[in-house]
């Protein structure tokens, strides 16, 4: 005898959650899929709206002057990748596999640049070796402006994204591993090949391919340094705000979309190899003193050191150098923007909103999406599809963010256009643009909360809302605070989706050097740079200084039991 | 006859193609103590979780107190449930923890302060009601974990493998609490373990599971002494399985011995696998005074401090091994030494046949 099958009742949590849910998954498809989907029937439509087919792509790739951005944006991206993964790995492996001194001090250092928006190290280098650069000797009669700054600036800001990757690799060796193949006679450069760089294969693919896309994608380098040297991302901008051809804006998009969307792909596959290749029995693998190696990588790591210092340290300096090179006594007036063309106080207030309404707002949002997405009990399609959703950022750069969403919300006739031209919009944008990461960092935190809390929760006639706020949230809150810095310090420092957006009276700290470093007000534009890193560096302490305190009050229950 | 507090009826759950649960019945009365054993991916866990509502089934009832709640949430269910993990707030206090469900009720403050108290000195802990989850050990933690899910008053006790992440001195010591605390509050209990030792001494009544499906329900001592299948036969307890063949007059053949036993059932010729646990081969040493016996060679012997355990093989036995449970001081008796041939009695009451291979359905 066969039963009638059961169709399961809903309880008010579940209609709660299962609602919650899709309201993530149509706040998602707004803000995300529906401008992309938008921007990708814009490639294939002429001014008037009317279907061509691929002539704007035929057009595109018949035009040397447009097309020939391609192969530059590859090499000097393929370039910029190759140096910045070298670098980073011999940073790492200083740091992860020898007992190299102020191993703490070096780790901070690296971490500097992911203060700075991207502009900074190009401005620095303008000023290092530009037309009146300090060291442009160096440079033996080339010029900065071009592919050589274009790759020097990317290693810069790129690097601390490579280490971040690389370390994690690097950080979780088996040191049975080593014993045996000590064991075995092997040569320590045979060690080093075997075992270390097959270890650590993986972050190094990862590492790869998220810097290649991060340099391909990024807009503020070539923008300062890269002087008429096209590449893909400053086209975007040339097309759509030079000469307001937004079709042609959006068939670059479409390329450009097409690395990101790679290597977020080999990106997930190399993330998940690299965690189910060490097993819970492996001994961490601890590096022992040898002072020639040691020595040698001290000197690596200090020169690396040194140089990101310099680089910091020259922007730092020009934003207070009275005229670069002629007068270099110390003075405020260049961050008095007053005379600048391009920024202001103003910008730089709007900054700190756009960067707490999206700290708090971002937070909120990814934080409750993420408990729902992993704690809904029905509707497993619609969690899947949210989180797929969610995914979906990463993929995207902010070039081809912020050009979607001029297409949707600038639509006639949508009803989200009275955003268009408001903080909102900004805010909305830059949530969209790092929501992936933040999502999988509280979806990791409540991984680790056990899954059984909202069983016990249903099981005691408790709301599971009343559990989300009592339980789920306290435990999660150094989670929340990371993902609520992460938002504060890419909302300070990011300009690529955002320069779409801005209106008059939104203008950014990042978008006004950008203004002023076009308009020749270098100085201003590096005292902006450096106010935004002073900024990101004070909010890095407070959250530092919260997360610890944090920590000390509720060390009662964070006591790792039994 | 009473009724049954829970009724489960035609139970079915399906994950795409995979069958976690084939249509399965059983009824469980007020009071009662009852074990889900079986092998992981056996479909207790899947059981339990259609009866609580969490995971709920493709077909068939759920009736709980003569109402069907087949369909219904969690939340609107009537039970309290203990997890392997404890699953208790960390960042909560021991106290705070067992008022959770309380606090949801509108009662007052006094009331709820007075129902904690009550049940911190039920489960031994009346003074760690300050203390956080992570300042106690495992088996208190899983106390404080039975005394939040009995706070709200349940009328029936779910337990997930409630004590298979402690150490086996806590488990042991932990049982006959669970259990003595269950008599008292008089609590119809449902608990899941893939530990027959466990199930056996606490349960009244033991559901044995296999791929989905009840292999057997029945008391400790039926489980123990009738296993209904050769899967239960093997699965509970130590248990000699002997390839043997049906002959004539009520015997069957074994090696080259013959042992009369239970044969209904089975047709003479037929191949089948005779069951006999150690502890009812009575070893009669160098004479043989009963019928029902054969003789055998002594290959090992294995000294437990109670008991020995003897490997047997040869003579009579030929190929087959068998295994016997053999009381030090008879050992002594004896004087046994390894190669030795000695005389068994198994007594044709602990023979049981079962067909020679497992049975589906």
């Amino acid at each position: 005898m066969v039963a009638p099958r059961v169709r399961p009742r809903l309880g008010r949590d579940e209609w709660l959650m299962g609602g919650g849910l899709l309201v993530l998954a149509l706040y998602l498809a707004i803000t995300l899929l529906v401008p992309l989907a938008l921007m990708l029937t814009k490639s294939v439509q002429d001014r008037e709206g009317a279907f061509v087919g691929l002539a704007n792509f035929a057009q595109y790739f018949t035009n040397p002057a447009l097309s020939g951005a391609i192969g530059n944006s590859l090499w000097v991206s393929a370039l910029a990748t190759a140096i910045t993964i070298a670098l980073a790995f011999g940073y790492a492996y200083a740091l992860n596999r020898s007992c190299i001194p102020f191993k703490g001090f070096f780790r901070l250092v690296a971490m500097l640049p992911l203060l700075a928006p991207s502009l900074l190290s190009a401005i620095a280098l303008v000023y290092l070796f530009g037309n009146q650069g300090a060291l442009k000797g160096w440079l033996f009669g080339e010029s900065i402006y071009g592919p050589i700054g274009i790759v020097i600036g990317s290693v810069f800001w790129t690097f601390p994204h490579a280490l971040i990757i690389i370390s994690t690799a690097l950080a979780t060796a088996d040191a049975r591993l080593y014993e045996a193949s000590e064991s075995l006679g092997a040569s320590r450069w045979r060690t080093f090949t075997v075992v270390t760089l097959s270890g650590a294969r993986y972050g190094l693919i990862s590492a790869l391919f998220v810097v290649f896309t991060l340099v391909i994608t990024d807009f503020g380098v070539p923008k300062v340094v890269g002087g008429q040297f096209n590449m893909l991302a400053t086209d975007i901008y040339k097309q759509v705000v030079g000469q307001q051809n937004f079709q042609m804006g959006a068939v670059v998009s479409l390329l450009l979309l097409l690395p990101a969307v790679l290597a977020f792909f080999v990106e997930r596959w190399a993330q998940r190899r690299q965690i189910s290749s060490l097993s819970s029995r492996a001994v961490p693998y601890r590096p022992k003193p040898s002072p020639v190696r040691d020595l040698a990588l001290l000197g690596f790591v200090g020169l690396v050191a040194l140089v990101i210092l310099g680089i910091l340290g020259m922007a730092a300096f020009a934003s207070f150098a009275k005229l670069w090179p002629y007068n270099l006594s110390l003075t405020l007036s260049h961050y008095d923007f007053s005379n600048a063309d391009g920024g202001s106080w103003a910008s730089y207030g709007n900054s700190i909103r756009l960067a707490l309404y999206t700290a708090v707002s971002g937070s909120l949002v990814v934080f409750v999406g993420a408990y729902l997405v992993e704690k809904t009990r029905v509707a497993k399609p619609l969690r899947t599809a949210t989180h797929l959703l969610a995914l979906i950022p990463m993929a995207v750069p902010g070039m081809v963010l912020g050009l979607a969403y001029i297409f949707f919300f600038n639509a006639p006739g949508n009803p989200l256009n009275f955003l268009y031209g408001t903080m909102a919009i900004l805010v909305l944008a830059t949530i969209a643009h790092f929501y992936t990461v933040s999502h999988l960092t509280a979806l990791t935190a409540l991984k680790q909360l056990d899954p059984e809390f909202e069983s016990v929760s249903a099981a005691l006639k408790t709301p599971f809302y009343r559990t989300f706020w009592r339980v789920t949230t306290p435990m999660c809150l150094p989670a929340i605070l990371d993902i609520a810095i992460y938002f504060f310090i890419n909302a300070m420092t990011t300009v690529s989706a955002v320069v779409f957006l801005y209106a008059p009276h939104t203008t950014l700290a990042s978008v006004a050097v950008l203004n002023m470093d076009d308009a020749g007000d270098t100085a201003p534009a590096a005292a902006m740079a450096m106010l935004i890193v002073y900024t990101s560096a004070g909010v890095r302490l407070l959250h530092a200084w919260l997360s610890r305190w944090l920590l000390r009050r509720t060390q009662a229950w964070r006591l790792q039991g039994r | 006859m009473t009724t049954p507090y829970l009724r489960i009826r035609n139970l079915s759950k399906h994950f795409g193609d995979f069958t976690a649960l084939d249509n399965v019945n059983i009824d469980i009365y007020r009071g009662e103590f009852v074990c889900f054993l079986g092998p992981s991916g056996c479909g207790k866990t899947t059981l339990l979780r259609a009866i609580s509502g969490l995971d709920i089934q493709t077909h068939g009832t759920v009736e709980q107190d003569g109402r069907d709640i087949s369909a219904l949430p969690p939340a609107k269910r009537d039970f309290g449930i203990v997890f392997q993990s404890y699953a208790l707030f960390q960042n909560l206090t021991v106290a705070r923890n067992i008022a959770y469900g309380l606090e949801n009720r509108k009662q007052p403050k006094a009331a709820i302060q007075q129902r904690v108290t009550e049940l911190l000195e039920l489960i031994g802990l009346p003074d760690s009601g300050h203390k956080y989850p992570a300042q106690l050990s495992g088996g208190q933690q899983q106390r404080v974990a039975l005394a939040r899910a009995l706070a709200i008053s349940p009328g029936l006790l779910l337990l997930d493998e409630p004590l298979s992440a402690l150490d086996a001195k806590v488990r042991t010591h932990l049982r006959e609490e669970i259990k003595s605390l269950q008599r008292r509050l008089g609590i119809t209990t449902i608990m899941i373990t893939h530990d027959q030792e466990e199930a056996i001494s606490m349960a009244d009544r033991i559901v044995v599971m296999r791929d989905g499906r009840i292999e057997q329900i029945g008391t400790p001592l039926e489980i123990y002494h009738q296993p209904a299948s050769l899967f239960v036969a093997e699965f509970i307890g130590a248990m000699n399985l002997l390839p043997a063949t049906r002959i004539g007059h009520g015997e069957i053949q074994l090696g080259s011995a013959r042992l009369a036993c239970a044969v209904q059932g089975y047709e003479p010729g037929a191949a089948v696998r005779a069951a006999v646990r150690p502890e009812d081969i009575v070893c009669t040493g160098k004479t043989n005074g009963h019928a029902n016996s054969l003789q055998a060679e002594v290959h090992d012997l294995e000294f437990m401090g109670p008991f020995f355990w003897l490997s047997l093989g040869g003579g009579e036995l030929g190929e087959h091994r068998l295994r016997a449970q053999l009381p030090s001081q008879r050992a002594r008796e004896l004087d046994l030494r390894p190669r030795e041939a000695l005389h068994l009695h198994i007594p044709a009451e602990h023979i049981r046949l079962f067909p020679n291979s497992y049975s589906h359905g």
